[in-house]
């Protein structure tokens, strides 16, 4: 009886539930979207983060890490072949590649810049994806003095494709050495900062230059970024059987700029979600407060005639409750219906602080934020019904049966 | 047969505050209500009729005095907690009707059974019983906005008397209605406390009720002015104790 009443009593002014149904439609709706573009960020962000520059998990010497070397490369892993075979075998494990990374001046003759090169494996490197062509080639196999140049120190170094430079740097024995490369292409990244010093070089030019035959690091990629633990706790057992001497760290641990992004988002989130928490709270219990205020006579009527004060709390809860259920479903069906109409225009947005590039808005539809926004409402309406209905409660009876 | 009184007031008074004024609505009542009688409380409006009904109702506390309701000594017992004696012992006839607007005429009648847990095949029945009684059965399924005044009315008393109480509490229940109703709704009331023995106790400004009352107590300025027996009534005639006794 309490339900049905409750229900009844939702649908009594219409033109009032259905506003604050509106209400809680809209607060479902504007949490599913910015959930779901969280969401959307957080993944995109993450696997271009990890198949792009960082791999799932990068191996290094141990002491790379925590001993200041006193020499490039000094921590350096030698001899990867038979590491690399034993991480392989893993069939979670796409794929590794050996990197090198190094710093030196970079010139065209009449000016210097410094640079930060990255020493790839150039056919692991393509696969990767890390960065745009806007001009000539990619690294191309079987050629040690070739290197692409981003697309700021291109511009410094007044580069082409097909330009020769020079590259300097202190080699692994602490001298200085120098070599002549050809500018195979120029890339950009999206990051104005990186483009103006980066290079990319295949690893046997770094090698060259640094004359050094170790590499700095091993990058792991997995074919799915949720084996990262469970990976990397079988390579960890695996290392130490074979006592070799290496540590690790996983994408997590070096993506600072993703947990960045994932901080930010979320303070926007929470205080999306605050705010519709509010405007929920405000709207419902409004309604609730007109209902108790046209129906008191009717309160009084249900007391006198032995109706407990408990009943009636119950009563008014039951329909913040339903208003809650109600709204909370429909904002579930008019949010999957606005994320897949989204998803289909294409909208662009413009590119994020520190790129160079827009990016489609696409929202992910993710159960957690579906249950989330479903549970906000709900909560929401049924907390804001607990005072007013205490309230109606605690109505005198004479009193209530006296009001017009 | 029971010889103690149904209700027993004592020496009931209760004020209210209206602005910065103390209004004396009751000054000192006292008043045995027996077993099955059918007694009009009369009076102009101020009179305290309906204050004392509403104390007898248990939905309103005297400043002091005691009432006795069934046996029972209420006065002391705070409103909240007695819910139970109102869905068990009372019944209420509103003269605005209040029946709940979103339950049929069938639900409103079933609402006391449900406080009283009484089990669904018991209840569907009694529902029915009651609905026939007052010559609703067609119109069980309908909304009280699609029922008349002397329908609702109807629906109100049936839903009263559903709950099987000792004493109904009816507040000028007439006074909504046209006068032929009322005269429909007053023969289906005397009708049920003749068969049913139920007590009734009417608020009323009607001389047709009044006329009909086996008692009629006439109330001003918050005191029963006379209490007057009704000659020809068996029930009160050789009940001393059921004589008001006016303060």
């Amino acid at each position: 009886m309490l339900t049905k009443l409750a229900l009844r009593n939702v649908f009594r002014n219409r033109r009032r539930s259905v506003i604050t149904l509106l209400v809680i439609v809209f607060g479902a709706v504007g949490l599913i979207l910015f959930g779901g573009y969280k969401a959307i960020t957080f993944h995109s962000l993450r696997e271009s983060t990890i198949r792009n520059r960082l791999g799932h998990l990068q191996i290094y010497k141990r002491g790379f890490e925590s001993a200041e070397a006193k020499k490039p490369l000094e921590h350096g892993l030698d001899n990867i072949v038979q590491l690399r075979r034993a991480i392989e075998s893993d069939k979670r494990v796409r794929m590794t590649t050996a990197q090198i990374t190094l710093m030196g001046l970079i010139s065209n003759g009449d000016k210097s810049e410094t640079f930060m090169a990255t020493g790839v494996e150039p056919k692991e490197d393509r696969a990767m994806n890390a960065q745009r062509l806007v001009a000539g080639t990619d690294l191309p196999d079987g050629e040690a003095d070739a290197i692409i140049v981003g697309r700021g120190l291109a511009a410094s170094m007044r580069a082409k494709p097909g330009d020769y430079l020079t590259l300097m740097s202190t080699t692994s024995s602490g001298s200085l050495n120098a070599i002549d490369v050809r500018v195979a292409g120029i890339f950009m990244s999206g990051v104005k900062e990186y483009d103006d010093r980066a290079i990319k070089m295949p690893l046997a030019g770094a090698q060259q230059l640094l004359q050094t035959a170790k590499v700095e690091r091993l990058l792991v990629l997995l074919n799915d970024t949720d084996d990262t633990a469970a990976v990397r706790a079988d390579l960890d057992r695996l290392f130490a059987r074979k006592h070799w001497a290496i540590e690790m760290k996983d994408w997590s641990q070096l993506a600072t700029f993703y947990h960045q992004v994932v901080l930010l988002y979320n303070g926007i989130f929470g205080f999306i979600g605050m705010v519709v928490f509010g405007i929920v709270i405000f709207s419902v219990a409004n309604t609730i407060v007109m209902s108790i205020f046209e129906r008191t006579r009717e309160i009084g009527t249900m007391m006198a005639i032995g109706t407990t004060r408990s009943s009636i709390w119950r009563l008014f809860l039951a329909e913040g409750l339903l208003i809650g259920i109600i709204g909370g479903v429909a904002g579930l069906l008019a949010g999957a219906g606005a994320s897949s109409v989204i998803n289909h225009v294409h909208v662009m947005l413009p590119p994020p602080p520190g790129y160079t590039q827009g990016y489609p808005l696409r929202v992910m539809m993710q159960p957690g934020i579906l249950v989330t926004a479903f549970l906000i409402a709900v909560i929401t309406s049924t907390l804001s019904s607990i005072l007013p209905a205490l309230k109606a409660s605690r109505l005198k009876i004479v009193d209530a049966l006296g009001h017009i | 047969m029971h010889r103690q009184p149904l209700v027993r007031l004592t020496d009931l008074t209760r004020t209210y505050p209206l602005g910065s004024v103390q209004v004396r609505a009751l000054t000192g009542v006292s008043l045995d209500v027996s077993r099955g009688e059918f007694l009009a409380l009369a009076g102009p409006s101020g009179s305290g009729k309906t204050t004392l009904l509403n104390l007898i109702g248990c939905i309103d506390k005297p400043d002091s005095g005691r009432i006795v309701i069934d046996g029972v000594d209420v006065t002391g017992v705070p409103l909240h907690r007695l819910a139970a004696t109102r869905r068990d012992t009372l019944g209420f006839i509103f003269q605005t009707f209040n029946l709940i607007p979103v339950l049929t005429a069938y639900e409103n009648v079933e609402y006391p059974l449900l406080l009283q847990h009484v089990p669904a095949a018991r209840r569907g029945e009694r529902v029915r019983y009651w609905l026939d009684q007052v010559g609703l059965s067609d119109q069980a399924r309908q909304r009280p906005d699609q029922l008349s005044g002397g329908q609702r009315q109807r629906v109100a008393i049936a839903r009263a008397m559903a709950g099987e109480p000792k004493l109904v509490l009816a507040d000028e229940p007439t006074a909504n209605l046209d006068s032929v109703t009322a005269g429909k709704i007053l023969d289906l009331v005397e009708e049920l406390n003749g068969r049913t023995h139920c007590t009734f106790i009417f608020a009323t400004h009607d001389p047709a009720l009044m006329a009909r009352a086996h008692r009629c107590i006439r109330m001003h300025d918050g005191a029963i002015v006379n209490a007057p027996l009704i000659a020809n009534d068996p029930l009160i005639a050789d009940e001393p104790r059921l004589e008001a006794r006016a303060s």
